[in-house]
């Protein structure tokens, strides 16, 4: 168990590392930065002094070594735009874009499986062909596009809901939280709805399929020939034998709406990082990219270390002793 | 089976297209892709008005409702956009574009990603292993995020953004492919081949890549579909093409900003083009895959 | 109503409704079961045995559908009873073992979790009692110690522990009938045996009456009281076991009989399944015949043969197992140190049960897996030794495989797939192969006109004769055969042994026969060779190691094989 742990997180700092360079290489070995840093006007002196001073004149490696070696300090340099440390201004933007990606995750889960348990256990039911009908849509419609139906829907013609911005935050630990009044919600409620919708198409789907596969199988039938009941056989049984995939998914797309929230975020006026990064991108914003995708890696990685161990407390056949 | 069954000859493509014959949606849907298809390949043919020729353009028929009739007694059926383009006409070019860049993209990607996984499976060992972790590495990545990050850097553009749009998904392929790869090299009529013995190509190309298809013809459909969607958000986004493609999610981007005063219609009928054809394409997928999933055959 | 009988099936009927129209799975079975009695329901693949079964306990999914008849227990209606009432009755009156016991348990959920869900369907339990009645529910199906092994999940679980664990469950609440479909089919010949063994006293002990479901006769004439042979959704036969077995009325019965290679004398044609197939095209002048290394020479031999398969360790892990904080992944020694040598034209039988490493040896004979240690030569010339790539000899070696379904291509015609090893290797030309493939097409048994259909057009045993001309059109001078019949019907199983037999004959074959099925290998092979864990532990001429084997393991093996009574 412990090995299995300790390989594991080896292999999540490999892969850290790994990010790091071709984040590094990506971002910065990819046109001239010093054309970023200064303007074209400035004299040669001005220019060799900028470009040894930020360490432009050294090999690749090196200045590489010298990035990894800041990063590990936390430094992330400061941004173009804002003019502020880079990884100050991520944190102060990060809980709003994690509130956001929560809501939208849980909420998909919540109402997710349960459907799409219900569509594979009676498949050829209305009810079933409905939920698939709007899981496909779910799965094809594009984000940006729900967004703006919900804003002409609720924000525009019924007035229901506000069309964007947190509204309303209270302070806990002095990281803001919108979840936590009415107006906050009603603001939270339209932008996770609308990053809620494709992560809920393929849950349902997953469930569904997950669910068919289980109850045509020999433990469904050995169950239901012992005479357990329908409900008993689903809870006890089929839940058991889709927990792997579904958190797997659960733990990836937590992930991968971190990213999805660039989109809802821009249409909503979100002030996370998502919206931050397609700012830095349009106004390539160099250190903001490139911190914003440290952590995207750093959380992505993370978080497949986690399921990776989710893994292991659900699946009796990997717990011996660590050994796969 | 009977000797009956042997009375003619069912080619495996006859089989499949028997089957999916029996769903009518899918039937519908694939409809509605060729349809949508054609109209996309004979814009020009089939479109009332040329909306980038400027001699059609004329100003004072920007952003008119639907129904309009325009100078020149042209009705708009879908209203014009703010430039004072047919929207109808500009839905059909930007169709084009945007199935285009779908399969372009799509092709590119099959084409590198089922290269490097049916070739990590047939080599095997350090190789395989190698090939394998990069893919599993980049599909821990959101496609989203890589494509905007590289459109970023590549700078807009047609070729760039396809660069983008391939990069982003070939990784897809590439992990299905050795999948079905890996599967198919330890069934009994590979074995069979290899100690018949036959070359390896022979191997590759005659019995692996053919028996790898089912699968990969699946991801081909939704990743095309998804191309298609990733294109229009990046579009929308303003990283995707140059205005000088207008693609389906760019007309939607242009009439993001006259949403809100009521001309919903600029924004709307492009949107409602870009999900027909997406879901339709997603429709075809679904079944295929019901299809070829052999756990759910009794 | 003490004489009324507990089960009583009439006109029972079964349809499924499939794209090619409907299925008669079960038409018209009627029988009845006393209290305690064990009866047999046998029949080849598709006639509806196991459906049958499914039927009585109500258990038919969609689009199968009782249509009519009736199934009465102690005289009480289950067909059209509400699906709350027959759940009431699965499990606690009728319950059910089913054939493949790595398929029926939940691997997420512990042995005592299962029992304690299926005691709780039927009664009102607490936690303790549920422990306690769980435990002496192992107890009873002999599995040792089971007050630690109730904590077990399935995969810690060999498939015999396995099946008894299901067995337990379907005593649990001491049901008047059990049905068992198919319960030994997926386990090894011993493990058959002490199951067999088991279930016989468990059910006279109890007094539970029993339907036993297989398509092997002889496991259940070793069992079951009364017998129903079925075909094609009908019972042909009914009675007492010896008398349908001894003195079958039905000539459905007879046939099945005289398909077994038991009861025929060695190497002679099964009195089933013999054919007028065409005989072999002759060699062909592009592989002339090898020149003869000597009368009784060794064509083959096998030298100090290994192979180990490993889970492959990457650095990291290769890294942490050097600091000691894991331990090394499990290693297989699949075949340990096999010599064996085959002579021109033999035919030598490789038994052994499942992961005793008889199939990693035969395809290291093929030349499709290369050996770590030793060497595999023919006529001298090495085959493949270590770490090689296969030699020009391997196409002199071809290889026939057990699943038909699985070993010819089917997205390739069958006559190119025929056609296609001759090609690559030059031993007819393009313009030659539609008339080599006809040729052989027709020696096996098939219509030359067939060459142009795809596999899925052919059933199981047209498949495997396709499959026995790809690898002749190879003219080789050694045939692997893999399990060759393991999957077959009994009465397709002697169609292609009786090919096997007469094709070794004509060609002159040197056979390498792998099987797990005694009586085949007894009957098509000249010598034999028992593997068990990788090695060989005995060999010699077939007959003297069967009627008077040496080692132990073999001793155990050939004692577990189930006899057909014989007619006195």
């Amino acid at each position: 168990m412990l090995g299995h742990v300790l390989i594991r997180l080896l292999q999540a700092l490999v892969v850290m590392l790994v990010m790091s360079a071709l984040v590094f290489i990506g971002v910065y070995a990819i046109g001239n930065p010093i054309d970023v840093l200064i303007g074209p006007d400035v004299s040669q002196d001005i220019r060799l002094d900028t470009i040894a001073r930020y360490g432009l004149d050294q090999p690749l490696w090196r200045q590489y070594l010298t990035f990894l070696g800041r990063i590990l300090h936390g430094d992330f340099g400061r941004s173009f735009v804002f003019g502020m440390p880079v990884l100050e201004l991520i944190l102060s933007r990060l809980p709003a874009t994690l509130e956001l990606t929560l809501a939208a995750v849980c909420g998909a889960a919540l109402i997710g499986i349960p459907a799409g348990i219900y569509a594979g256990y009676r498949p050829d039911g209305l009810a079933a062909k409905a939920i698939m009908t709007i899981s496909i849509l779910g799965f094809s419609v594009p984000t940006f596009w729900i967004g703006l139906v919900l804003i002409i829907a609720f924000a525009v013609e019924l007035q229901w809901l506000p069309a964007g911005g947190r509204g309303e935050t209270v302070a806990i630990l002095s990281v803001e939280w919108s979840f936590l009044t009415l107006n906050g919600v009603s603001h939270l409620l339209l932008p996770a709805a609308n990053l809620a919708f494709f992560k809920l198409a393929l849950m349902t789907r997953l469930a569904r399929a997950g669910t068919r596969e289980a109850m045509l199988s020999d433990t469904v039938k050995f169950a239901r020939a012992a005479g357990l009941s329908e409900w008993t056989v689903l809870r006890r049984h089929v839940l058991r034998l889709i927990a792997i995939p579904l958190v797997t998914v659960f733990g990836l797309e937590f992930a991968s709406t971190l990213a999805f929230a660039v989109v809802t975020e821009t249409i909503f006026s979100w002030p996370g990082i998502g919206k931050l990064i397609i700012d830095s991108i349009t106004s390539l914003d160099r250190p903001v990219m490139v911190a914003y995708l440290m952590l995207v890696s750093f959380v992505f990685i993370m978080i497949n270390f986690l399921v990776d161990l989710a893994y292991v407390g659900l699946d009796p056949r990997l717990r011996r002793a660590g050994s796969r | 089976m009977s000797q009956a069954s042997l009375a003619k000859e069912i080619s495996p493509i006859a089989r499949f297209w028997a089957e999916f014959r029996e769903s009518k949606v899918a039937v519908a849907a694939l409809v509605v892709v060729v349809l949508m298809l054609g109209v996309a390949i004979f814009a020009p043919l089939v479109a009332p008005q040329n909306p980038y020729d400027l001699a059609n353009l004329v100003l004072t028929d920007a952003r008119r409702p639907p129904g309009y009739v325009g100078f020149g007694g042209y009705t708009h059926i879908l209203g014009t956009d703010a430039q004072g383009r047919d929207l109808f006409s500009a839905i059909l070019y930007g169709l084009r574009i945007s199935l285009q860049m779908g399969l372009i993209a799509g092709s590119l990607a099959f084409i590198v990603g089922v290269t490097l996984g049916i070739g990590a499976a047939y080599l095997g060992g350090r190789r395989e292993a190698f090939i394998m972790r990069v893919i599993d590495l980049q599909l821990a990545f959101p496609a989203i995020l890589l494509a905007l990050v590289l459109s970023a850097l590549l700078g807009q553009g047609k070729t760039q953004l396809i660069a983008a749009l391939a990069a982003a998904q070939y990784a897809y392929f590439a992990r299905t492919a050795h999948g079905a790869a890996s599967a198919e090299r330890g069934k009994d009529y590979v074995e069979a081949v290899l100690s018949t013995p036959l070359p390896g190509w022979r191997v590759v190309l005659k019995h692996i890549f053919p028996n790898c298809l089912p699968p990969l013809i699946v991801v081909a459909t939704v990743q095309v579909a998804n191309a298609i969607a990733l294109e229009a958000t990046l579009s929308f986004l303003g990283v995707g093409l140059p205005v000088t493609e207008p693609s389906l999610g760019m007309l939607i981007s242009n009439g993001f900003q006259y949403m809100l005063s009521g001309r919903y219609w600029i924004s709307i009928y492009p949107g409602i083009a870009l999900i027909l054809l997406i879901v339709a394409i997603n429709l075809v997928g679904d079944r295929i895959r019901d299809q070829v999933n052999p756990r759910l055959k009794r | 109503m003490t004489d009324a009988p507990l089960l009583e099936v009439t006109d029972l009927a079964t349809h499924f409704e499939t794209r090619a129209g409907v299925v008669k799975a079960v038409d018209g079975v009627s029988f009845s079961l006393a209290r305690g009695e064990v009866m047999g329901l046998v029949g080849e693949s598709g006639s509806g045995k196991s459906i049958t079964g499914f039927s009585i306990i109500g258990l038919i999914d969609p689009p199968g559908r009782i249509v009519s008849g009736s199934v009465r227990l102690e005289g009480r209606e289950l067909v059209g009873l509400p699906a709350a009432e027959l759940r009431a009755i699965r499990g606690k009156a009728i319950s059910m073992v089913f054939q493949d016991p790595m398929m029926t348990l939940n691997p997420m959920l512990t042995i005592g979790a299962q029992i304690g869900l299926s005691l709780e369907a039927h009664e009102k339990v607490s936690g303790a009692e549920k422990r306690r009645r769980a435990i002496a529910a192992l107890a009873q199906v002999r599995i040792p110690e089971p007050d630690s092994k109730i904590d077990f999940y399935p995969h810690q679980f060999s498939g015999g522990m396995r099946q008894r664990v299901a067995i337990a469950i379907a005593l649990l609440h001491r049901p008047k009938l059990i049905i068992c479909d198919e319960p030994t089919t997926a386990l090894d010949v011993s493990i058959q045996a002490e199951i067999l063994a088991e279930m016989k006293e468990l059910v006279a002990e109890l007094g539970t009456a029993l339907i036993w479901i297989s398509h092997d006769l002889a496991t259940v004439a070793s069992i079951a009281d009364h017998v129903c042979v079925m075909r094609h959704g009908k019972l042909v036969e009914t009675g007492p076991v010896l008398q349908v077995l001894t003195r079958p009325q039905h000539s459905y019965t007879q046939a099945l009989l005289d398909a077994l290679p038991s009861r025929a004398k060695p190497g002679t044609l099964l009195a089933r399944g013999a054919g007028t197939d065409a005989a072999p095209p002759p060699r062909l002048a592009r592989r002339p015949e090898p020149a003869r290394a000597g009368a009784g020479a060794h064509h083959v031999v096998v030298e100090h043969v290994g192979k180990r398969f490993q889970h492959k360790a990457g650095v990291l892990r290769l890294l942490v197992q050097k600091a000691g904080l894991a331990r090394p992944l499990p290693l297989v020694q699949a075949v340990d140190d096999v010599s064996l040598s085959l002579a021109r034209g033999e035919a030598l039988g490789l038994v052994g049960e499942s992961g005793s490493g008889k199939s990693t040896l035969g395809r290291m004979v093929a030349g499709i897996y290369a050996p770590d240690s030793g060497q595999v030569r023919l006529d001298g010339e090495p085959v493949m030794s270590a770490g090689e790539r296969p030699h020009k000899t391997t196409t002199r070696i071809q290889t026939i495989f057990q699943d038909p379904f699985a070993s010819l291509n089917p997205r390739m015609r069958i006559g190119d797939g025929i056609a296609e090893g001759p090609l690559a290797h030059g031993l007819v030309t393009r313009a030659e192969a539609p008339a080599y493939v006809a040729q052989w097409l027709a020696a096996v048994g098939l219509d030359p006109t067939f060459a142009g259909r795809y596999p899925h057009q052919f059933s199981g045993g047209q498949r495997q004769r396709v499959a026995i001309a790809r690898a002749l059109a190879m003219q080789p001078d050694v045939v692997v055969c893999d399990e060759p019949v393991a999957s077959l019907d009994v009465s397709i199983q002697a169609q292609i042994i009786n090919l096997l037999i007469r094709l070794r004959q004509e060609l002159g074959l040197t056979l390498l026969f792998i099987s797990h099925d005694l009586s085949v290998v007894r009957h098509l092979c000249d010598r034999v060779a028992i593997m068990h864990r990788g090695r060989i532990v005995e060999s010699g001429l077939a007959g003297a190691v069967y009627d008077n084997p040496k080692d132990a393991y073999t001793k155990r093996l050939l004692a577990a094989v189930p006899v057909l009574p014989v007619a006195t």
